[in-house]
């Protein structure tokens, strides 16, 4: 399995990163999401599940899973957002957009593990 | 924001489901942790998911809910009390029992295992003694890991633990003894993950499939439920003892308020607890 994490804090993804070396998958990092399009258009769709920071600079979380819905390629790569606070219309709106499932910090391994089986459909 | 009364419903859902006891302080708590699988199952309100969980009798949502409310704090040879008084005492007393033929195997259930450590820590504790006790084979032990969460449970099987999970209690000395050392993460060797089976089970129904006991760990746990929960599961976990069987609790947790089933002990610096002598119990497994 593929993972892709999109987000602007390094220390997050880094977390996030040990979580997929828990599981014993493959980690790929990008810090906004005009990097993580180009990262997905580089490896050719071939990601299992994107980790998606809703507030970035450049292109944020919520532009980006636009375009990825908007992307017959791309469109069936699940995602899940992630995000500080709990924002009922954001989340509602990712939800709405597309995104499998919702991730508010802080999180810990256990629940970053339960999200990543879940956007997998990996029963555990 | 979550209303008082959806909170009610909700709270009243946990404890029913899982024994979890939710004061009202804890609004914030459900409104951040469940605010996301309110919008994954497609409702509105926490009301609408509150009735969605009592309609899926598939118990997919209950467990989702409930995976979402617990936490999951554990390391190895948490406390270290235990572990001492199983190597010093316990295993030393169930070692001449097993040698003098009079039992087959000790039998330990840890009821909330969590990612693995405390069970793992039990089985390297066994493993520790049985370098002193050369007549002792591995299968003279059975440990039984069971917890609610099958994330947690999940993690615990594969064995595997990053950097940061592995410096919470672990001396390099084991560590280097009873972990394989991988590009990322250390994996747990078979010897050990062998020694433990791990199963979900809810606290809250029938645990009387597991068979008698002879060590029951149930730490840090009881904190979480009411009153007449933590009697309920005691006087449960008493008929599940052997006679004369043991029980651990967390440091910080006392049960003199609930039950009078037991003895407190002491070893050491450690406290733990012993089912009173010549009381044999014949209570039915029942359940709230």
């Amino acid at each position: 399995m593929r993972i892709l994490s999109v987000d602007d804090s390094a220390a997050t993804r880094q977390f996030i990163k040990k979580a997929v070396d828990v599981l014993g998958f493959e980690f790929l990092e990008a810090a906004d999401g005009r990097e993580g399009l180009e990262i997905l258009k580089r490896e050719n769709g071939r990601i299992d599940l994107i980790l998606l920071d809703r507030h970035m600079p450049v292109m944020d979380g919520m532009a980006m899973l636009e375009e990825l819905k908007a992307d017959d390629k791309l469109r069936m790569i699940p995602v899940t957002m992630v995000t500080v606070e709990v924002e009922r219309a954001e989340i509602q709106r990712a939800i709405a957009c597309g995104a499998k499932n919702y991730l508010i910090k802080p999180f810990t391994q256990e629940n970053l593990i339960g999200k990543i089986l879940e956007g997998l459909n990996i029963a555990p | 924001m979550i209303s008082l009364e959806e909170f009610h419903l909700i709270r009243d859902y946990i404890e029913k489901h899982c024994g979890i006891y939710l004061s009202d302080e804890k609004v914030y708590l459900v409104e951040t942790r469940l605010t996301a699988l309110m919008f994954e199952q497609g409702c509105k309100s926490f009301r609408e998911l509150y009735q969605k969980a009592v309609l899926d009798r598939t118990h997919v949502l209950r467990d989702k809910i409930i995976e979402n409310i617990t936490t999951n704090e554990t390391y190895w040879f948490r406390d270290l009390h235990p572990f001492g008084i199983l190597d010093e005492v316990l295993f030393k007393h169930y070692a001449d029992e097993i040698t003098a033929g009079r039992k087959d195997k000790i039998r330990i259930w840890c009821s909330a295992c969590s990612t693995g450590q405390e069970p793992y820590s039990i089985a390297m504790t066994f493993r520790e003694f049985m370098r002193e006790n050369h007549r002792l084979r591995p299968d003279h032990i059975e440990i039984t890991a069971s917890d609610i969460s099958s994330t947690v449970l999940f993690i615990g099987k594969m064995g595997r633990y990053d950097n940061l999970s592995m410096s919470r209690g672990l001396s390099e000395e084991f560590r280097d003894r009873y972990f394989v050392r991988g590009d990322k993460v250390w994996t747990i060797k078979d010897e050990i993950k062998q020694m433990v089976k791990f199963q979900k089970l809810n606290l809250q129904e029938n645990f009387h499939h597991l068979g008698r006991q002879d060590i029951v760990f149930c730490r840090n746990i009881l904190i979480y439920f009411s009153t007449e929960f933590k009697q309920n599961i005691l006087r449960r976990i008493a008929s599940l003892l052997r006679p004369n069987g043991y029980l651990f609790l967390g440091a910080s947790e006392s049960i003199i308020m609930y039950t009078q089933e037991y003895e407190m002990l002491r070893h050491a610096m450690g406290l733990y607890y012993q089912i009173k002598q010549n009381e044999e119990k014949h209570h039915a497994y029942s359940v709230r």
